[in-house]
């Protein structure tokens, strides 16, 4: 303590000289009057029972008399509340350090002593241990690596003091990573603590499993905890901790929670007597019921029947749940959750009830408010808002749909941002009603306003998203006119999606193209920079294969270009179009074609490279159009700046477009320049380049191409210019990593062939999507073996796999996709469980990554025996600084290891009868998520590996299927049989192996497939 | 699901902070007070800073209570309104634990602060709403504390 005193004298509060807020409590909203409590300040050191903060007193400037005036709280403070503070804390504390470095200094200091009590040869006592590790919990809140402690953190869980115990714990859930290799020891300790039956201990337990959460806690643990959980003998606490642990290890790992008999006496808990009980198990239950509906449908009747007894209670019956006078409002949030899981139940006696609670509660919307405090509006519109999401789930009364529209409309004037925010929100999906789309668009006005007036840029996104869904042909012109009017004004971080949607809508409503046209001329007027070339194609292939309005286009490109500064994407799109219909208004004398070519050419010097070469081809399309222009631009290919050009690509079209222009003869000119065709349909167009591509022996490549948009603008983007290199390699271009160009440089191939490609992938999204989340992705590769593995704004992977017998190999592309260094990149894999996959990296990965650069890194594998987890894969690295990590499954799965068998009828009905016990077989009956083409199940059926057997089953629809699972230690034969019904869009999977967890397994990742 | 639960001060620096999917990101919490620091105190609560932390499908939501910053990541499964209530609850949990908390609380218990929040909130879902019940469970910590506390400072 005396080290304490002599210090606070040079140290100061950054935080406490200056704001003016200061002397508000952390709820003074809330209180009376701020003045009486001011809360929010340091203690003043009056009173010597509360030494705890003396030694964290600031020092308190004369100026600010105001402080000392606080009234201590401590005055009254229980004993049990008046915990000693861990002492020291304030000399690792850098609150009181004037600059970075001072900070760092300091905390340098501070870990060299921890690190040193810690070697030391004096053991540690508890209560020691006990502040270092929270000491270090400090620092590292503050920014600061730490790499040690970790140890000692894991002795403390064993320790029999619950303080030094719960400290270990605080420290694993905030500081250990899931692979650490200490996990094994943390999980003896929760193994221990679950054991102990002291409630207390286990609570502490699920708190550390729950948090961390890792595959490895899954599976040691998600055995264990359902049974916890529907103990008879469980105490609440436990029983909500351990609802809540199992769900997030369910969120984690699926797999490793099995269902059983425990989910029925789950539901029950919603009939729980304690309410906290009832919220986890509400939250627990939403989560599973998504996956398996159907064993959970006893739950609707049961979240109505208590969602009736809250919304009816009287504030005052749900006592301690009562917040601000509403009832349990967090709780009757869930199950209005719960509910919008299912379709609306089909018990009408269990309908009625519902549909009288959500009446009641758009009643009680009506009625005034209880309080006046902000916290009792918001509680009662939490569930107002949540019950209005129901209805529009259900969308099935008309009657609730009207009033709930009518009650978003109030809300849209409201004067609370929060509520016209979600208003908005809600509206959204409310747009999409058929029941309620007339009643949204009755509010344009006051959405168009809120556009147009509204001080905070989230709620004038959420208008201009309303307006977007509540657009038809009806009040498009309206709406276009609107945005595009906002955009002038709009914040940078929208504009770029508002020009996808203005550009999307004028597209989808447009009646007469030339009003298409003037929007997105507007669009780049107004906001060039921010029209994608997703955008400007799209106008160029419209106005390309519709003639009525090509002339229109010409005209109005070429009064575009009249303005003395215009957009770049304005040039190109200009530049294009005059190219190829500049013909059309070159009769107007204003309009000759030597004016054409200077107004473009007087741009050119102006332009990046990509413009620039799109200009020539311009060029060379007019010499074709008007051989009158042909000498002047022949002058302006041959000059010193084109041919000679530094850029190869500028360079190269200037020798070509001027030797082509003097040797070929005007037929062949013309045949060449010829007016470029209509721009085929999209799918037509990709599914061909597809086959073309990838030709025979690629099983996957239809579904490939089908499943996948955005690997198509990807592809397509790349698809280089007969002009420039040369093609990729069908397997490089497979993975496409080569598609993914170092931001900096713009491609460079943005001439016309480049338009070929239709750059729209389905509906709004067409922002570049950075594909399927790693479950989808891992999942594709059941049937496939190579393609993207993840990809985000930084990183892409690729996989490369080949399997024989039970060794495979697997190349792993990672791509940096931005310009800077990754540092310290480390992919690595685990195996979670037993060692059952063996996987050797042949060689370390290189620990940089230079910006637009890709690495390789070969897996060895081979299969030992049967398992059903797939192994891990974590990536880490630096990126600008910032440690960046993931995890991903790799795509082995045991299918990989199949060998196809052909046999006749005869043995394959042998087989199949010799496998007749009942766990040998699994079976799914599932709904189609895809279109059920024969042929593209045909190629998934033989991408997962077995062999097809043709008339086998006296029904030529259905698939039969043959194979042997090849692991070191066994082989497992599997005969499969697939059943669709067109009719019902749905398939029957029939799976029989010689190993029931193997059937088991495949069925469920091959039903995922369909 | 909540992603994250941030709490800084009006100067940024962080004075809790928990990740319930991913490692801690100082960047994270750098970039998060920047967003929120900047917009007024009677505008919405809540503003799309997916991209920083779990992706588009994430809100910010947060409160500004005299100098701290509450800032709440959650997923679309929550309720906006309710997350602000939570925040409420947890601050008001605070305030009963600490007496009339103060931002010094959270830096010189934060261990303390921690287990407030373990009660309320669980591998990033909501654990206890009820004010009562936690400071209950505050309290019996508290009481197994004293007991084994031995003296060390006289």
């Amino acid at each position: 303590m005396l080290q304490l005193s002599t210090r606070p004298g040079r140290l100061y509060l950054p935080s406490l000289t200056e704001a003016p807020r200061q002397g508000r409590s952390l709820l003074s909203h809330s209180l009376p009057s701020p003045a009486a409590s001011p809360l929010f300040h340091p203690r003043a050191p009056h009173n010597h029972t509360c030494w705890q903060k003396r030694g964290l007193q600031p020092p308190v400037a004369p100026q600010h008399p105001e402080r000392t005036q606080k009234r201590h709280g401590g005055l009254g403070l229980p004993a049990v509340l008046a915990s000693r503070p861990l002492h020291g804390l304030e000399h690792t504390s850098p609150y009181f350090c004037k600059s970075k470095e001072a900070e760092i200094k300091r905390i340098n200091k501070e870990l060299a002593n921890i690190r040193s009590k810690f070697k030391g040869d004096k053991a540690l006592d508890g209560y020691s241990k006990k502040k270092y590790v929270c000491k270090l919990l400090f620092i590292f809140l503050l920014g600061h690596d730490i790499d040690f402690g970790h140890m000692e953190a894991v002795n403390l869980l064993s320790s029999n003091k619950y303080t030094e115990k719960q400290i270990g714990y605080l420290f694993i859930s905030v500081l250990v990573n899931s692979n650490s290799e200490l996990i094994r020891l943390i999980n003896n300790a929760i193994k221990n603590d679950l054991a102990s039956r002291n409630p207390t201990f286990m609570c502490l337990a699920l708190h550390c499993i729950a948090n961390v959460g890792s595959r490895e806690m899954g599976e040691a643990f998600a055995a264990d905890i359902p049974r916890i959980l529907v103990a008879g003998d469980s105490m609440d606490s436990v029983k909500q901790s351990a609802a809540l642990c199992l769900l997030r290890l369910y969120k984690a790992s699926p797999d490793l929670v099995p269902m059983g008999e425990w989910t029925a006496r789950v539901v029950h808990l919603l009939n729980d007597q304690h309410m906290g009980v009832v919220t986890a198990a509400v939250s627990l239950i939403t989560c599973l019921c998504k996956k398996n509906p159907d064993d959970f449908k006893t739950c609707i009747s049961l979240a109505v029947s208590r969602l009736s007894r809250i919304v009816s209670s009287a504030s005052t019956d749900l006592q301690d749940y009562t917040y601000y006078f509403v009832p349990a409002p967090w709780l009757s949030v869930k199950l209005l959750r719960l509910l919008q899981c299912y379709p609306p139940p089909e018990d009408a006696a269990v309908k009625g009830r519902l549909v009288e609670c959500l009446e009641t509660v758009l009643n009680k919307a009506q009625e005034p408010p209880k309080s006046k405090k902000v916290q009792h509006s918001n509680a009662k519109n939490a569930i107002l808002f949540e019950t209005i999401s129901l209805i529009i789930h259900y969308d099935s009364e008309p009657n609730l749909l009207v009033r709930a529209c009518n009650q978003l409309g109030q809300f849209l004037q409201h004067r609370e941002t929060n509520l016209r925010y979600l208003a908005l929100e809600s509206m959204c999906t409310l747009a999409s009603s058929e029941f309620s789309h007339e009643a949204v668009k009755t509010h344009i006005d006051t959405v168009i306003n809120a556009l147009k007036t509204e001080r905070d840029v989230s709620v004038r996104q959420r208008a201009a998203d309303l307006l977007y869904a509540m657009c038809d042909r009806s009040n498009a012109k309206q709406i276009v006119s609107e945005m595009l009017r906002y955009l002038e004004t709009a914040d940078y971080a929208i504009r770029e999606e508002i020009v996808l949607k203005v550009a999307i809508l004028a597209e989808k409503y447009a009646v007469d193209y030339s009003w298409y046209v003037d929007t997105i001329l507007n669009l780049i007027r107004i906001a060039g920079d921010y029209v994608s070339e997703e955008v400007w194609y799209r106008v160029l292939q419209i106005v390309t294969n519709r003639d009525d309005v090509q002339g229109y286009a010409a005209k109005t490109v070429f009064e575009a270009l009249q303005a003395p500064a215009c957009h770049e994407n304005m040039v190109k799109v200009g530049g294009y179009i005059l190219g190829e219909f500049g013909n059309l208004i070159a009769g107007d004398p204003r309009s000759s074609p030597p004016v054409q070519f200077s107004l473009l050419h007087s741009k050119f010097h102006l332009c990046s490279v990509a413009t620039r070469a799109l200009l020539l081809s311009t060029y060379i399309k007019f010499i074709n159009l008007f051989p009158e222009t042909k000498a002047t631009i022949q002058g302006v290919l041959r000059a010193g700046s084109q041919l000679r050009n530094a850029d190869v690509e500028l360079q190269q079209r200037a020798v070509e477009y001027l030797t082509l222009s003097s040797v070929a003869s005007t037929d062949v000119l013309a045949t060449v320049l010829e007016e470029m065709p209509p721009f085929p349909e999209r799918e037509s167009s990709i599914l061909a380049k597809l086959k073309r591509k990838k030709g025979p022996g690629a099983g996957s490549a239809l579904d490939d191409g089908r499943r996948d948009p955005s690997s198509n603008d990807i592809n397509g983007g790349v698809e280089p210019t007969p002009s420039t290199v040369s093609t990729p390699s069908p397997s490089a271009d497979l993975l496409g990593l080569r598609a993914a160009p170092p931001p900096a440089a713009p491609p460079a191939s943005s001439g016309a062939g480049n338009l070929l490609v239709d750059v729209f992938s389905d509906g709004p999204a067409a922002q570049p999507s950075l594909g399927p989340t790693p479950e989808e992705a891992f999942l594709r590769f059941v049937c496939k073996n190579n393609g993207v593995l993840f990809e985000n704004q930084l990183l892409q992977i690729g996989v490369k796999s080949e399997f024989r017998q039970n060794l495979g190999r697997m190349y792993l592309f990672y791509g940096n996709k931005t310009s800077v260094q990754f540092q310290n990149f480390s992919p690595t894999v685990v195996h979670p469980g037993d060692l059952q996959t063996h996987i050797l990296p042949t060689k370390r990965v290189a620990a940089q990554v230079d910006g637009g650069a890709q690495v390789q890194q070969v897996l060895n594998i081979e299969c030992l025996r049967d398992f059903l987890t797939p192994p891990l894969l974590s990536v880490r690295f630096r990126y600008g600084g910032a440690p960046q990590s993931l995890t991903l499954k790799l795509p082995v799965t045991i299918n990989k290891f199949f060998q196809p068998t052909e046999m006749a009828a005869q043995d394959f009905f042998q087989r199949w009868k010799q496998l007749s016990l009942p766990q040998q077989e699994a079976q799914k009956i599932f709904k189609a998520n895809h279109p059920m083409d024969a042929e593209v199940t045909k190629a998934k059926l033989l991408g997962f590996g077995s062999a097809l057997l043709d008339n086998v089953d006296p029904n030529p629809e259905n698939f039969v299927g043959a194979g042997i699972i090849q692991t070191k230690a066994l082989q497992v034969g599997c005969l499969l049989r697939l059943e669709p019904n067109a009719q019902a869009q749905m398939y029957r999977l029939t799976l029989r192996t010689s190993k029931e967890p193997v059937s088991r397994h495949l069925c469920e990742l091959l039903a995922q497939q369909f | 699901m909540i992603q994250a639960i941030l709490v800084f001060n009006n100067h940024g620096k962080p004075r809790l902070v928990r990740f319930y999917q991913q490692e801690i990101q100082q960047q994270i919490v750098r970039e998060t007070f920047h967003l929120v620091l900047k917009r007024d105190d009677n505008i919405c609560n809540f503003l799309e800073g997916g991209s920083l932390i779990g992706g588009s499908d994430y809100k910010l939501i947060y409160r500004h209570y005299a100098t701290l910053y509450f800032v709440f990541c959650v997923d679309s499964s929550e309720s906006e309104l309710g997350i602000l209530d939570l925040i409420q609850v947890f601050v008001e949990t605070l305030d009963k634990c600490f007496e009339n908390v103060c931002e010094l609380d959270l830096i010189f218990h934060m261990d303390k602060v921690h287990y407030i929040l373990q009660e309320v909130v669980m591998g990033g879902m909501v654990l206890e709403t009820n004010m009562n019940e936690i400071v209950a469970q505050i309290e019996a910590q508290n009481r197994l504390e004293k007991s084994e506390v031995t003296p060390r400072w006289a």
